[in-house]
């Protein structure tokens, strides 16, 4: 059975760098999209297994990414953590709405998303 | 009586040249008492005019009546002289005819009631009837000597001689006689006739003049009743349009009268008046126009300070993430094998980012509060599960510490409860965490009791206390009791202010009691069923 595929959709660099360093010692393989619209881009090129979907993003926003994605018959069935900002009440009501499968609390603890991940798809 | 409005009548006499003397009374410079005594005194000199006139026509009338009575007693006396002339006239031939000196006697007799009567007549003409009257006497006294004559002649048998003298000398006297007083008689009546038409005459002139009189008097007194009545009710009337009109609302309205008087003063003071409370009226719309400006500018900027502090805070969000995500994995040696020496530095750089953390996260949801942006997200919610996660997180901190640390639930509390349980559970870590935090030594104890609709939440110390006249001031933003407590103890400052908030929003109750160096216990109430409240 080959790696599972994880698409990180964040446009801040350091972000991106904490979450492939902490991949990196395990066996998913992680793919990354700085906006929204590359991200859905990106999902529909090569279909993930896991997308981790930042809200404030440039040019789509992450909420209305996973609502194109799940529109899409091809990427409906994705699972979708959607990274949640502290600074908006509702936010996770909104990611539920949106199609999100899960939602975390942005700052998040490395460790926590890690399992999290686990939880969704296993390793292998 | 409604002022404003005039009844048809008064319209139509106010545009007739009635109006015009309304208007010219009113344009008098006098006081209104003037006017009123004047207009008065006109009405009162009308009828005393009326009056004396009467009395007048009423002395003419009777001074007519009088002189018509004398004209009657002239006629009666010239009838009787008339009557005494015939019965001398008479006596006369009966003498002649028996022969007797009695009938003489008589003749005399007659002949005094004939004099009396014609010196009653003299005294009661005039001038040129006198002349007649005396002819009448000198005639009269030569008859009489004739009758003397004749009597003598009769006395001595003399009849024809007697006879002769009485037809050649009597007779024709007599005759002249009777033509001046028939002439008298005719005269007296025909004066009287004409008397008596001037009399009929005048009545029914006088009469007409008085009733004419008092038609004019009538009306004239009706009309100055008029013009002073409306020269007052106008400027009345107007004022009190004016006064319906600054009542309603409505300023800067003016009357114009042309009273010359206290009204006219009295409308120009109110026109006064009136272009004053535009005036000021104008203005304050002008400073409550200025002042909505200015508030809305100030919220402008206040939701803009907000706005600005939430992006920011955001903005500050996203490196603290990947500090403490970084720290985390290398603490986790992700990197590798961690130093010893390195971990003490490390788990500092750890605290004081979740500090910081904190810090703008309380930034974060105060200024959301104030930018009216913060709304609660109602859902079930038990008050156990928000009492035991707070005792979990905190469990370790009281540990390190060695305080003890309790948990009081009353039994009486409904499992299910409405409300945001995310912020009462942040509302009771927050005390629950500065109790810990003000307390060395003793114990902290979280209590949950029903009472009645609401679930009341204390959680008690035996802390450093706050002194009395700083326990109003600890739920406002950025107040610590000192800043030394701040360095030792931590903390943000704006924890408490934000408790606040949330239990209002909640609609419950905050309050604090404290003693220094006893503790101090920190109570707030929640609506079992919380409805959303308006912003704080």
């Amino acid at each position: 059975m080959s790696d599972k595929t994880i698409l990180y959709v964040e446009d801040n660099e350091f972000n991106r760098k904490i979450v492939r360093q902490l991949l990196s010692q395990t066996r998913y393989r992680l793919r990354e999209a700085p906006d929204g619209e590359s991200g859905v881009r990106a999902a529909q090129e090569e279909l993930p297994d896991l997308i981790l979907m930042d809200v404030q993003l440039p040019k789509m926003s992450g909420l209305d990414a996973t609502r194109q994605l799940r529109a899409d018959p091809r990427t409906a069935r994705v699972p979708i953590i959607i990274v949640t900002s502290y600074a908006l009440s509702g936010d996770e009501q909104k990611a539920r709405d949106a199609g999100a499968t899960a939602y975390i609390a942005k700052p998040y603890s490395p460790r926590d998303l890690l399992s999290k991940i686990r939880e969704i798809v296993p390793e292998a | 009586m409604r002022l404003d409005r005039t009844d048809p009548l008064a319209a139509m006499l106010l545009r007739s040249p009635l109006g015009a003397l309304v208007d010219w009374a009113a344009r008098l410079r006098a006081s209104v008492q003037r006017k009123l005594l004047v207009a008065f005194l006109l009405i009162a000199l009308l009828f005393i005019g009326m009056g004396a006139s009467t009395l007048l026509t009423m002395r003419t009338m009777s001074r007519q009546s009088e002189l018509l009575d004398r004209a009657h007693l002239r006629l009666e006396w010239s009838q009787e002289i008339h009557h005494s002339l015939a019965m001398q006239m008479h006596l006369t031939a009966m003498a002649l005819l028996v022969r007797d000196e009695a009938a003489i006697g008589s003749i005399l007799r007659e002949n005094n009631r004939f004099n009396e009567s014609l010196a009653r007549l003299e005294e009661a003409v005039e001038e040129p009837e006198r002349v007649v009257i005396q002819k009448v006497r000198a005639a009269q006294e030569e008859a009489m000597a004739v009758v003397a004559d004749i009597a003598n002649l009769v006395r001595d048998s003399k009849i024809d001689a007697a006879t002769r003298l009485h037809s050649s000398r009597e007779d024709p006297l007599y005759r002249s006689i009777d033509a001046l007083v028939s002439q008298m008689v005719q005269q007296e009546n025909a004066r009287m006739v004409g008397l008596r038409n001037g009399l009929r005459a005048a009545r029914e002139r006088s009469l007409a003049v008085l009733g004419a009189f008092a038609a004019v008097s009538v009306l004239l007194a009706l009309a100055g009743g008029f013009v002073i009545s409306w020269m007052l009710i106008r400027p009345l009337s107007a004022a009190h349009g004016l006064l319906n009109e600054l009542s309603s609302g409505r300023f800067g309205g003016t009357v114009k009268v042309p009273n010359n008087d206290e009204l006219g003063e009295l409308a120009v003071q109110l026109s006064a008046t009136s272009r004053e409370l535009a005036r000021l009226d104008a203005e304050q719309r002008r400073a409550a126009q200025e002042l909505a400006a200015l508030n809305a500018k100030l919220q402008q900027a206040s939701v803009a300070k907000s706005e600005f502090l939430a992006n920011m805070s955001h903005e500050l969000r996203t490196p603290l993430n990947a500090i403490l995500g970084f720290t985390e994995m290398l603490s986790d040696e992700l990197y590798g094998p961690m130093p010893a020496e390195f971990r003490e530095p490390l788990a500092d750089i750890q605290t004081n980012g979740r500090h910081l953390l904190r810090l703008i996260n309380d930034v974060l949801d105060l200024s959301k509060i104030e930018a009216g942006r913060m709304e609660l997200s109602l859902g079930e919610y038990s008050a156990e599960e928000i009492v035991n996660t707070v005792r979990a997180s905190l469990r370790s901190l009281a540990e390190e510490k060695a305080l003890e640390f309790r948990v009081e639930l009353d039994p009486g509390l409904p499992e299910i409860m409405l409300g945001d349980a995310k912020r009462i559970t942040q509302c009771l870590l927050n005390l629950t965490g500065n109790a810990l935090k003000f307390t060395k030594r003793g114990r902290v104890t979280i209590r949950a009791a029903r009472q009645s609709d609401f679930v009341h939440y204390s959680v008690a110390d035996t802390g450093i206390g706050i002194p009395p006249e700083q326990l109003d001031a600890v739920f406002t933003e950025f107040r610590q009791l000192d800043s030394t407590i701040t360095r030792e103890f931590g903390g943000t400052g704006l924890g408490l202010s934000i408790t606040k908030k949330f239990v209002e929003m909640h609609g419950g109750r905050i309050w604090v009691e404290s003693r220094v160096n006893e503790g101090s216990t920190f109570h707030f109430t929640i609506p079992l069923k919380s409805e959303m409240a308006s912003t704080v």
